[in-house]
């Protein structure tokens, strides 16, 4: 059992920022209030501090890539561009030391996805840095590639897509497959003789058309635009992911089937062609909006600290600092679709908490000072 | 005229004083100054002015726009000989694609431009203004220094065609016995010309500082043995990954830091970056100055305020972390007489910020002067490429 005392909470929920104790046992916050009882606890003093929420960081492919060289990215199956039976999860190395640097960066909950090489590459799978059980949700959405990853991976090859054309009936063309599946399915009534094949790609489009998980989808200017019209037209939920140039559609992304919007990585200069546009400013006016908007790492090939970057970058062009803290934990969980366990710091939810000298989305030199993760410490400062 | 903000000199001092722009230069600097007619004023009240902030080892302007009608536009990158010292950095300078990346926008006025890690000897470095067309006129100064490398990036490009350098042997081995060559090397007596040996004879005798990229604390204790030999070497580190702050050596002879930082978690060799000994050494008086990230062949446009960050988090103070940006680098690069500080005389690269951005994310750039003219002011439409 562990109380943190004194400390100023940004409790992301309805509680709103609050001074109070916290206390937390077994991996769950048991209670929050002024002047709790210390009996039986460890007690953190988080005089001047801050407590925030782990960090949800919404895209990444953190112990999936291991290193240089071939074969390395067990996250991008580069060999079908039609790859929904894929699972993200048996791509994770548990053990890889990456989840250190992860862990140091104050990301507790990772949302890994298969690399963006495929128009669909299969489950995403909400993971733990750290722990005993590391899977939150699984799957948490299926992930979807438009654009030039696509392209670019097999038009060397020449193999489809090489266009954005090819793409759009790609991806429509298997959200028609499944649809069709389910209708067959239903019609069987149970009946194995009516039943059709077995599908695995196919079984893995059933909860996105039933609603259930997003299609997580690599989408960069005008190509949410068509990811809408696909959205609308299957009724189904969408993530918009990467989504620079979102700042010239925030009226069009208000909309039902868009489920959030997930900008970023930001570590890199203008490019020609989808990656024009870098356009921070985007994420206050999806927030205005009331778009549900996230900012990511893409890890583990960006640099380090770049949610921290990227929620600063946000401020600086008008975002409220807590609103921008929200992108990373209630927002972020939201998201994902594992708010019910992480994302604010709530009785009841995963004690996934991190302690830090100032405000992280406001004061540039703020430190991260302590992670617990299901209540457990996995990191501590080193004095000087 | 710039009147009522707090002066950051980039030096280390902090003062509220007015600063008076002429053409491209600060004019005068003092408080109160009283405008002249016609004179443009621009009030700073409440607000911080920088200088523009140096960065020494960038890939603005060479990568152009990133794509070509035909392969290889990373033009800085000569992966065709390991040794090539002859080369000028100055040509892998586009202007116009420096200019497309508004890095005004990010506080930044000057940008180095060097040869790559890939080779032992490299080529020169040169330095540019960030808002321009014409390299020529864009150039600070042409010949900064000379670049070297004793990283496996070296390895890493040659090794698997197979051709050396495939060790850190041969590595080594070559950068000492290069070195000892151009030191024997007689332009007039040698014949024929040997342009290699001609472009590192400048490096022996102290013309030219030499940058050395190295990966670990080790590699350069080793450049640093090798280079006793070689007194008049003014040598730069590059990169300071593993260094801890117990290097004496570094200490003595007050060698200069180039600090970049890991692009990726995944780079083993840059994540031994720890900030913390290299502000050790700092304090023992060591010049740091940063420099983006480490073989990042595309480049953030927020590396050197990231950067700053970065050593804001160690440091806790923007006086000590500023001029790491600025004066620093500035110095390193031979052009601390031209920019890199607020001072009189020098060239007007001066950005005003509506707080300081080392302390608050809120901070937001109003204007940017490069050499006196406005490359960039809040308001202005930030490019779609």
């Amino acid at each position: 059992m562990y109380v943190i005392q004194n400390g100023t909470l940004y409790t992301m929920d309805g509680q709103g920022v609050i001074q109070a104790d916290l206390r937390w046992e077994n991996g769950k916050i048991t209670e929050i209030g002024p002047g709790l009882s210390t009996q039986g606890a460890q007690v953190i003093d988080a005089a001047g501090k801050c407590v925030t929420p782990g960090f949800v960081d919404a895209h990444s492919h953190v112990g999936g890539i291991s290193g240089r060289g071939p074969n390395t990215a067990d996250v991008n199956e580069i060999t079908n561009p039609l790859t929904p039976e894929l699972d993200a999860y048996y791509a994770i190395n548990p053990q890889d030391k990456i989840f250190e640097t992860v862990i140091r960066q104050g990301i507790t909950t990772s949302c890994i996805a298969p690399g963006s090489a495929n128009v669909v590459c299969g489950w995403v799978v909400a993971y733990k840095s750290a722990g005993k059980a590391r899977v939150v949700r699984r799957p948490a959405a299926l992930k979807a590639a438009m654009g030039i990853n696509p392209k670019g991976c097999y038009a060397a090859r020449n193999q489809a897509p090489m266009t954005r054309m090819a793409i759009a009936n790609i991806l429509r063309t298997y959200l028609r497959d499944v649809r069709e599946y389910m209708d067959k399915k239903a019609a069987a009534q149970g009946d194995p003789d009516k039943l059709p094949k077995y599908d695995l790609g196919l079984e893995h489009g059933i909860p996105v058309l039933e609603k259930q998980i997003p299609l997580k989808v690599h989408s960069y200017m005008h190509d949410m635009m068509t990811l809408l019209e696909i959205a609308k037209e299957f009724d189904i939920l969408v993530t918009v992911d990467h989504a620079q140039g979102a700042s010239d559609y925030l009226e069009e992304l208000n909309d039902p089937h868009i489920h959030g919007v997930i900008f970023g990585p930001t570590s890199e200069p203008l490019f020609p062609g989808e990656g024009g546009k870098l356009d921070y400013e985007c994420c206050k006016g999806l927030d205005d909006e009331g778009v549900p908007v996230s900012v990511m790492t893409d890890g583990p090939v960006t640099t380090v600290d770049l949610l921290l970057f990227e929620m600063g970058e946000c401020v600086r062009r008008g975002m409220d600092p807590v609103r921008a803290l929200a992108m990373v934990t209630s927002n972020a969980a939201r998201i994902v679709g594992v708010y019910d366990r992480v994302g604010s710091l709530t009785v009841g939810k995963d004690a996934d908490i991190l302690i830090w000298s100032k405000m992280p989305t406001l004061a540039a030199d703020a430190v991260l000072e302590q992670v617990f993760i299901d209540g457990e410490r996995v990191y501590q400062k080193e004095e000087g | 005229m710039i009147r009522n903000g707090r002066l950051h000199d980039g030096l280390g001092a902090v003062s509220h004083q007015d600063l008076r722009i002429e053409g491209d230069r600060i004019l005068t600097i003092g408080k109160a100054l009283s405008p002249l007619e016609g004179e443009e004023v621009f009030d700073a009240s409440g607000m911080e002015v920088f200088p523009g902030f140096v960065q020494p080892l960038s890939q603005w302007g060479v990568n152009g726009n990133m794509t070509e009608i035909r392969p290889s536009s990373n033009d800085n990158d000569e992966r065709s000989n390991p040794i090539m010292p002859e080369l000028d950095g100055f040509y892998a300078f586009n202007g116009r694609a420096a200019t497309y990346q508004q890095l005004g926008a990010f506080g930044l006025t000057c940008c180095g431009v060097a040869p790559t890690d890939n080779n032992l000897f490299g080529g020169t470095i040169a330095l540019f203004c960030v808002d321009g067309v014409n390299p020529y006129k864009m150039c600070l100064k042409r010949e900064c220094g000379m670049m070297a490398s004793v990283t496996p990036n070296l390895k890493r490009t040659y090794g698997a065609r197979p051709q050396p350098p495939q060790t850190r042997m041969w590595t080594f081995t070559n950068f000492a016995l290069q070195l000892r060559q151009a030191s024997q090397y007689n332009e007039e007596a040698d014949k024929p010309r040997d342009p290699k040996l001609a472009a590192l004879k400048r490096v022996v005798e102290g013309q030219l500082p030499l940058f050395v990229s190295c990966d670990s604390g080790t590699s350069a204790r080793q450049v640093w043995d090798i280079l006793r030999d070689y007194p008049q070497v003014r040598l730069v580190l590059v990169n300071g990954f593993g260094l801890t702050g117990e290097e004496n050596w570094i200490v003595e002879g007050k060698i200069p830091l180039l600090v970049r930082v890991p692009s990726n978690p995944l780079d083993e060799e840059a994540m031994a970056l720890d900030l913390n000994g290299i502000a050790r050494l700092w304090r023992q008086g060591v010049p740091v100055a940063f420099s983006g990230t480490y073989t990042n062949t595309l480049g953030i446009r927020e590396d050197m305020l990231w950067n700053g960050i970065g050593m804001m988090k160690v440091l806790h103070d923007s006086e000590a972390v500023l001029p790491m940006l600025t004066s620093v680098p500035a110095r390193i690069m031979g052009v601390d007489d031209l920019t890199g500080s607020l001072r009189e005389g020098l060239r007007a690269d001066v950005v005003i910020w509506s707080g300081n951005p080392l302390e608050s994310y809120q901070a937001r750039i109003l204007r940017t002067y490069q050499a006196g003219r406005v490359i960039y002011q809040e308001g202005d439409e930030m490019r779609c490429m």
